[in-house]
């Protein structure tokens, strides 16, 4: 089994993924949109060019959670990520600001490529520090839409790929999951960007082949020279209800320590860098 | 005289009143088709009651579906692989049918367990927690499947309400899109559970599953019963008069007066409720009556060689005034229906009254129009029948027994009655008024049995929802002081339009929401990347002002008032009148104590409000997120309790809502909050009070206007209260009969009571009225009385038969409302009739000057 439920994981990409595409996807290299690729080679080209680029990042995210009745929520946090080694074991904190009420709780994840991940959680109102099994991936995040694996992104390897069709902007890439029984769709479709190799929408189909939910990115900009993902909305197709995610004050390469991602830090979040 | 203008049209030109009547009934039939069936008890409501409004609120505040619910039953422990296997297969296929709100349904396949996880990492202190589907594969073995028993028993929310109690049932929560997709995905259940070997029982339940029968059932109903009703009144009219010509016109006239008045039902645009499916079998033979006078008459007076014409203007001259009075008498006990509270039974009391007065109005144009167009041999055909008519039979020796009977055993006769009298009136209070949607099934009826089946295993499967709301307002004073910051930031971005705009929204209706809102929020936060360095120290004292006031408004992360209701759960258990109580509370307690040490003694509310924030934060990291907001609004305004009680009666949710009354009295809410009630359960009482006082004023004001009519009639007091006497009798008789049974009083009682006032004093009028004539003819009230017991008693039983005789195919109905109004509907017709031809003569006998002077001359 791949770890789960890293927010920043290292072996994906083509799904929502947001959080990480978000701040740190690349403007890639031109030639590959005019070559014919290999499908396997398009997902391997966009999950290298899209996670490794920054050595660090952070970032300031906004989620609306909007109902079928259109009553909203809003969740706040800052996200810090830093990367142990290229392509490599990830550390992530996830610092909660609003609403009040969660304030200072933290997700904290370990990302580790030949290992399951070390997942903690620390909510300060009841002073704990607890750890999350490894256990199903498709959980809601925080009562939102969007899924621990799409905020982590899909291992490549749960999936089989075909390319459906290349058109002037896109690739358009069909992904059937290798263990049925693990997700709750059927398969799913991606278009991805032929030039930055974003992936800009991805659709979830069930068994009688309905489109049920759906991962748009509807804003990015260049921030450093990364494609930053700056909104992105994933809805559910039954009933309308929807969470939008958005980032601000994204920057990248600050040099974070190790010192901050420790479980010790959970209790006193590295408020130096959350400013 | 302007009715007999009429009349002369009707006999002389018979084709117009033919094509008038061909026409109504033509353009009748074409509304037909747009007929559209009601079965919402809710609909007992207007769509603007309190009681109701509050409750779609409530259904829409927290997002709760329509339910179909499928118990699978087991005779033994329900844990094995094999019917865990069967739960999960069924579950999916009911997944896969369309019409099924997916992401909503409960069962075990698709429920999370949070759990504890012995953590087998060295590095770290902390124990694991785990959130995983409950049982995302049927288990294999018999220990994986005890597995998730004991799994279920650590989980409150789930624990008699997805498993039984007794471990041996099992149920699936089947949301569905709309309510009419019930019937065809009950349906499709059915056939998947027709395929399992097993020895499993299915059973399938929830309100929408009985309404949509229940529109099914009110079809079979008005396809059957009613022509039925139209079958043995045309049977019965043969038996009296054998002559089929002539009583195809009072048929003509039922059949005429149903389809106009059902037809303009429906193009007005009304829906056909349970009240008005039963305008059919009502209207048939009320319709028939006059008719059933005018052809005895006629039948009577024609001679060989008259003038059929002539004959009819001199019948109708004489029936006119009686007819007349009767039928606005019976239309006025239906019309008093319009003052209860309760739109169909206002719907069919309105329709109702108008057939009768139509069926009086085309009897009285389309039967001597009929007749004069009668072929001569036919007319002479009816001779043959007023012979055998005339001719002594077993009614006619019963009735002149009677006669005799009831003037020489006068006060025998009236000491029976009064000691009946007080008897029924104690009757009367010992009535107990309830009632209970399900038990408009017959008990053996399947949703009958799978309420009963699923009620001895679980919870309970009727819901009443008790919602507490806080009722603070924004304050004032925070409200001026944002405004003032407001005003002091000089911003022209369309952030800073947006949240003025919300600021003169909410200033245009102040406290219809609270101002201090999660929108609000969102503005200032949107406005905080747009403004300048200098303003951002300002748009910081808004966020932190919104911020704590919001924060302080969601009173439902307060461990305090949680804690209340916690107590109230408890408390409400051990009355025994619920099964299970569901909250906020079972909630919070569940993952607090994972969170902690997976003990009870962690099952315990957090002791801050953002411990509880926190908690359910890791509650929404689940599969389920969205099951949070079943209890509790996304502002934390409000939050409910679902009761999940073993009876639907009236009486239940009334104890229940009586106690929780109590209840808060001697404990109470925290300042600010208030509680009502909601859910279906709840609102057939709220119905059934407005329907029991509805009925009280309609039956009082019915009984003043049909007094003040027979006063007006007879120009008589002594007639007016003389014609009142029988139907008293019969109505206090019946309802303190309904009394001494213990026969609940529901709905189709409530309704009767009115109308049989309209219906019943029919008999009186007639009798009389055709005393009174007699007494003038022979100068002796004693003579009169014996001649009333020849031809007149008969022409008001072969009535009372009539009606009573059309009633009865309501009782071949598959539904208890209708075979109650029919049992009882018969019954006082025929009680009435018996009443009136016993109780008039006697205190007639009794009260007149004739028997005084009789008395008078014994006394000498």
């Amino acid at each position: 089994m791949k770890p789960s439920y890293s927010l920043f994981s290292s072996k994906v990409l083509f799904t929502p993924l947001l959080l990480l595409l978000s701040f740190s996807l690349y403007s890639v290299s031109t030639n590959a949109a005019d070559s014919e690729m290999d499908v396997n080679n398009i997902i391997a080209k966009a999950n290298s060019v899209s996670y490794y680029n920054a050595d660090d990042g952070k970032a300031q995210a906004r989620m609306i959670i909007v109902d079928a009745q259109g009553n909203k929520q809003m969740r706040q946090f800052t996200i810090l990520r830093k990367d142990q080694k290229e392509l490599g074991d990830q550390n992530m904190l996830v610092i909660f600001s609003r609403p009040t009420d969660v304030e200072g709780t933290v997700f904290s994840v370990n990302k580790k490529i030949n290992d399951d991940d070390d997942r903690w959680l620390y909510l300060p109102a009841l002073d704990l520090v607890k750890r999350i099994s490894a256990g199903d991936k498709r959980t809601s995040f925080v009562g939102s839409h969007f899924l621990y694996e799409d905020v982590s992104g899909r291992n490549p390897k749960e999936d089989t790929f075909t390319l459906v069709k290349t058109t002037d902007k896109y690739y358009v890439i069909k992904a059937i999951p290798n263990d049925p029984n693990s997700v709750e769709f059927a398969h799913y479709e991606i278009k991805i960007d032929k030039t930055t190799f974003l992936p800009v929408e991805v659709n979830y189909y069930n068994s009688n082949n309905e489109n049920t939910r759906r991962m748009e990115v509807l804003k990015t900009k260049l921030i450093d020279g990364f494609t930053t993902v700056l909104h992105s909305k994933i809805t559910q197709l039954s009933d309308g209800s929807y969470t939008e995610m958005q980032f601000r004050k994204v920057e990248y390469n600050l040099g974070f320590p190790d010192s901050i991602f420790s479980e010790r830090s959970l209790r006193n979040p590295p408020k130096a860098w959350l400013q | 005289m302007f009715y007999s203008r009429v009349l002369q049209l009707a006999i002389t030109k018979p084709k117009w009143v033919y094509s008038v009547v061909i026409a109504m009934v033509i353009l009748s039939l074409l509304m037909m088709p747009s007929l559209q069936i009601d079965t919402d008890p809710e609909n007992m409501l207007s769509k603007e009651a309190p009681a109701r409004v509050f409750h779609n609120q409530t259904k829409s505040n927290f997002l709760i579906k329509d339910m179909i619910v499928v118990g699978i039953v087991s005779n033994s422990n329900i844990f094995t692989p094999e019917s865990l296997q069967v739960v999960d297969k069924l579950t999916h296929e009911i997944l896969s049918i369309d019409g099924v709100i997916k992401e909503d349904l409960l069962s075990l396949s698709v429920v999370d367990n949070i759990t504890q996880e012995s953590s087998n990492i060295t590095d770290s202190s902390a124990s694991i927690i785990r959130f995983e589907y409950l049982m995302k594969q049927a288990p294999a073995t018999l220990q994986a499947s005890k597995n998730i028993q004991d799994a279920v028993q650590r989980l409150p929310m789930l624990k008699n309400t997805l498993v039984s109690g007794d471990n041996k049932a099992i149920a699936i929560y089947v949301p569905i899109k709309a309510k009419d997709l019930s019937y065809p995905i009950a349906e499709k259940i059915r056939a998947f559970t027709a395929t399992y070997t097993t020895d499993l029982n299915f059973h399938i339940t929830g309100l929408p599953i009985a309404e949509d029968q229940f529109g099914y059932e009110m079809f079979v109903q008005m396809g059957v019963a009613a022509p039925l009703a139209g079958l043995a009144i045309f049977a019965l009219l043969w038996y009296f008069f054998r002559n089929i010509p002539l009583i195809i016109a009072p048929m003509i006239v039922a059949m005429a007066t149903v389809i106009i008045i059902m037809g303009s039902l429906i193009g007005f645009g009304f829906t056909v409720h349970i009240m008005s499916s039963m305008i059919a079998i009502f209207l048939m033979p009320i319709a028939v009556v006059d008719s059933v006078h005018i052809l005895s008459e006629f039948a009577d007076r024609f001679k060989k060689g008259d003038n059929a014409n002539d004959v009819v203007t001199q019948v109708m001259s004489h029936l006119y005034t009686p007819m007349l009075f009767t039928s606005v008498t019976s239309a006025v006990g239906f019309y008093s229906l319009i003052l209860t509270p309760i739109p169909p039974v206002k719907i069919f009391g309105a329709f109702i009254g108008t057939g009768i007065l139509l069926a009086f109005v085309l009897t009285i144009t389309f039967i001597p129009a009929y007749i004069s167009r009668l072929k001569p041999e036919t007319l002479e055909k009816l001779q043959v029948a007023i012979i055998r008519l005339e001719a002594k039979g077993t009614l006619s020796s019963f009735l002149t027994k009677l006669g005799a009977f009831s003037v020489s055993k006068s006060k025998f006769i009236l000491v029976t009655f009064v000691a009946l009298f007080v008897v029924s009136i104690q009757g009367i209070t010992r009535i107990e008024i309830n009632d209970n949607p399900v038990n408009w099934f017959k008990s053996d009826h399947e949703i009958r049995i799978a309420d009963k089946v699923l009620n001895e295993h679980f919870a309970g499967t009727y819901d009443a929802w008790l919602v507490f709301t806080n009722t603070k307002k924004t304050s004032e004073k925070s409200y001026e002081k944002f405004t003032q910051i407001l005003s002091t930031i000089s911003n022209e971005s369309d952030e800073a339009k947006a949240l003025q705009q919300f600021v003169k929204q909410w200033h245009k209706s102040p406290q219809q929401q609270a101002f201090f809102s999660q929108e609000l929020l969102m503005l200032i936060d949107d406005l905080s990347f747009s403004i300048d360095e200098a303003d951002q120290n300002r748009v910081e004292q808004l966020i932190t002002l919104t911020d704590a006031e919001f924060n302080q408004s969601k009173v439902f992360l307060d461990p305090n008032l949680l804690a209340w209701m916690s107590t109230l759960q408890n408390e409400l258990l051990q009355t025994e009148l619920v099964g299970k109580v569901n909250g906020l509370t079972d909630i919070v307690k569940t993952v607090n104590r994972e969170l902690n040490s997976g003990e009870a003694s962690d099952f315990v509310i957090p002791q801050s409000a953002n411990g509880v924030a926190q908690t359910l934060l890791q509650y929404q990291s689940s599969h389920r997120p969205q099951d949070l907001w079943h209890f509790v609004t996304k502002d934390y305004q409000q939050s409910l309790l679902w009761l999940q009680m073993t009876s639907g009666d009236n009486q239940h949710t009334t104890k229940v809502v009586n106690w929780v009354k109590q209840y808060i009295d001697k404990n109470p809410l925290p300042a600010g909050i208030n509680y009502q009630w909601a859910g279906k359960s709840y609102l057939n009482i709220v119905w059934q009070d407005a329907m029991v006082n509805g009925m009280i004023d309609s039956l009082i004001s019915s009984f003043v206007i049909v007094f003040l009519m027979m006063v007006l009639l007879f120009r008589s007091l002594k007639y007016g209260i003389l014609a009142m006497l029988p139907l008293t009798f019969t109505i206090t008789m019946i309802y303190g009969l309904i009394g001494w049974t213990g026969k609940a009083y529901d709905m189709p009682i409530a309704v009767l009571s009115a109308l049989t006032l309209g219906l019943s004093i029919d008999f009186a009028i007639h009798f009389l009225q055709r005393v009174r004539e007699l007494e003038k003819e022979t100068q002796s009230l004693s003579a009169a009385l014996t001649l009333m017991f020849n031809e007149p008693a008969r022409a008001i039983s072969r009535n009372a038969i009539v009606i009573a005789i059309g009633f009865t195919p309501l009782l071949l109905s598959p539904l208890m409302p209708y075979i109650t109004v029919g049992v009882f509907l018969a019954s006082i017709m025929a009680l009435s009739a018996l009443v009136t031809l016993v109780l008039l003569p006697t205190l007639m006998t009794l009260f007149s000057s004739e028997s005084i002077a009789i008395n008078s001359k014994k006394d000498n």
